[in-house]
């Protein structure tokens, strides 16, 4: 199939049945396109040729046919899918500075959440989206180099371990696929983005907020001032392409950071206050 | 041994920097690299690019001092010279041999 995943067309094939049901749940919002339309990426989830085909069953992802990345298991195929398509936009997509953080919009404005993993930045994420903010990606910020807009991609939210359950509960509705344990990452599942959030990829929000995020279990919820240099450094560690673009990058995340209220966010867990927090912030 | 060494900005044409807070980042296209710098640091860095030809130690002192509006004693003397030792580590501004 090929599916538009905001700013990119990317051409996806695979036999497993994993995939395919999970593409079928997952993507169901996103418009299919055509099979002879232009597919920015073609990628490719397949076994390996051979004996393993039969015995433990692994998964390999190729992008323009060829292998990538070592093979996983099989039952890993669809998180393997994911984790390449980011491979593809990261090393690829270098028309954007491209940062390791969620985003979402509120009022026109793009709230980013840059951080490392286990910081609770998928499951911030998650909660307000199931809350009404308009998902523009969990993973990947795209910003154009003149910094003044961010363009949404998004696609599934991917959540770990404990943070599956802690959704599931708090945002009952949500369309969240099979949970795939002994990953890498331990276990993973991802959750259907809104359609309101895929049809309005289009639209490109100014930046707004800078916040980071840190969960730690049973610490209080706080929303502190943080120094614009502090943010600017924490996105520059965060960026996948900083270098690439050289003054050029530079440039861009100095006027997102010019443009953006910059925050510290520490939350243990209270996801509806975490959310009233955000709520509250946005609209003042 | 020079008492009162000049110190210049390496590159200048090469640097983008952008401050808020009274806090300074600077991009260094001769190394790719981006820093974070101090009130000082920033203090240091505006001084030495207003002057591309080099300052004396004891002049961008006295012009840190003034525009600070504090004493240019030697515990800033000490902290300014500290600054620049970093700096050149950093490759952003280096001694001007005579």
């Amino acid at each position: 199939m090929r599916i538009r995943l905001g700013p990119v067309a990317a051409e996806i094939r695979s036999p497993f049945g994993v995939v395919a049901s999970a593409l079928a749940l997952l993507y169901a919002e996103h418009h299919v396109l055509a099979t002879d339309d232009f597919a920015d990426f073609r990628v490719a989830v397949e076994p390996p040729f051979g004996v393993r085909r039969f015995v433990a069953p692994q998964a390999l992802f190729k992008f323009d046919g060829s292998v990538r990345f070592r093979p996983l298991p099989a039952a890993q195929a669809f998180p393997l899918l994911e984790w390449g398509l980011n491979w593809c936009v990261t090393t690829h997509c270098h028309q954007y500075l491209i940062i390791h953080s969620a985003v979402l919009e509120r009022h026109g404005r793009a709230l980013l959440l840059p951080a490392p993993p286990g910081s609770g930045k998928s499951t911030l994420c998650a909660a307000l989206v199931a809350r009404g903010w308009r998902l523009l990606s969990d993973e990947l910020a795209l910003i154009e180099l003149d910094g003044k807009r961010v363009v949404p991609m998004p696609r599934p939210i991917s959540l770990k371990n404990r943070s599956i359950d802690t959704i599931a509960r708090f945002w009952p509705d949500a369309a969240i696929g099979d949970i795939v344990p002994d990953t890498l990452k331990g276990s993973v599942a991802h959750v259907r983005p809104p359609g309101d959030s895929v049809h309005r990829a289009l639209e490109y929000p100014a930046p707004g907020w800078v916040v980071l995020p840190r969960y730690a279990h049973g610490v209080a919820t706080e929303l502190a001032p943080l120094p614009k240099c502090e943010a600017f450094m924490r996105l520059v560690d965060s960026a996948f392409n900083y270098s690439v673009h050289g003054r050029a990058g530079f440039e861009a995340l100095a006027a997102l950071v010019d443009a953006s209220d910059c925050r510290a966010f520490t939350y243990g867990g209270a996801l509806d206050e975490a959310v009233g927090v955000f709520d509250r912030f946005a609209a003042s | 041994m020079n008492r009162d060494p000049f110190w210049r900005a390496l590159a200048p044409d090469a640097l983008a920097s952008r401050s808020w807070d009274d806090e300074f980042v600077v991009y260094n296209d001769a190394t790719g690299n981006t820093h974070h710098l101090s009130v000082l640091g920033r203090a240091v860095m505006t001084m030495l690019l207003s002057h591309p030809s080099g300052i004396a130690l004891t002049a961008l002192v006295l012009g840190i001092a003034d525009d600070a509006g504090t004493a240019a004693d030697d515990e800033l003397v000490e902290a300014v010279e500290r600054t620049l030792a970093h700096l050149a580590e950093l490759r952003l501004a280096a001694p001007v041999l005579a």
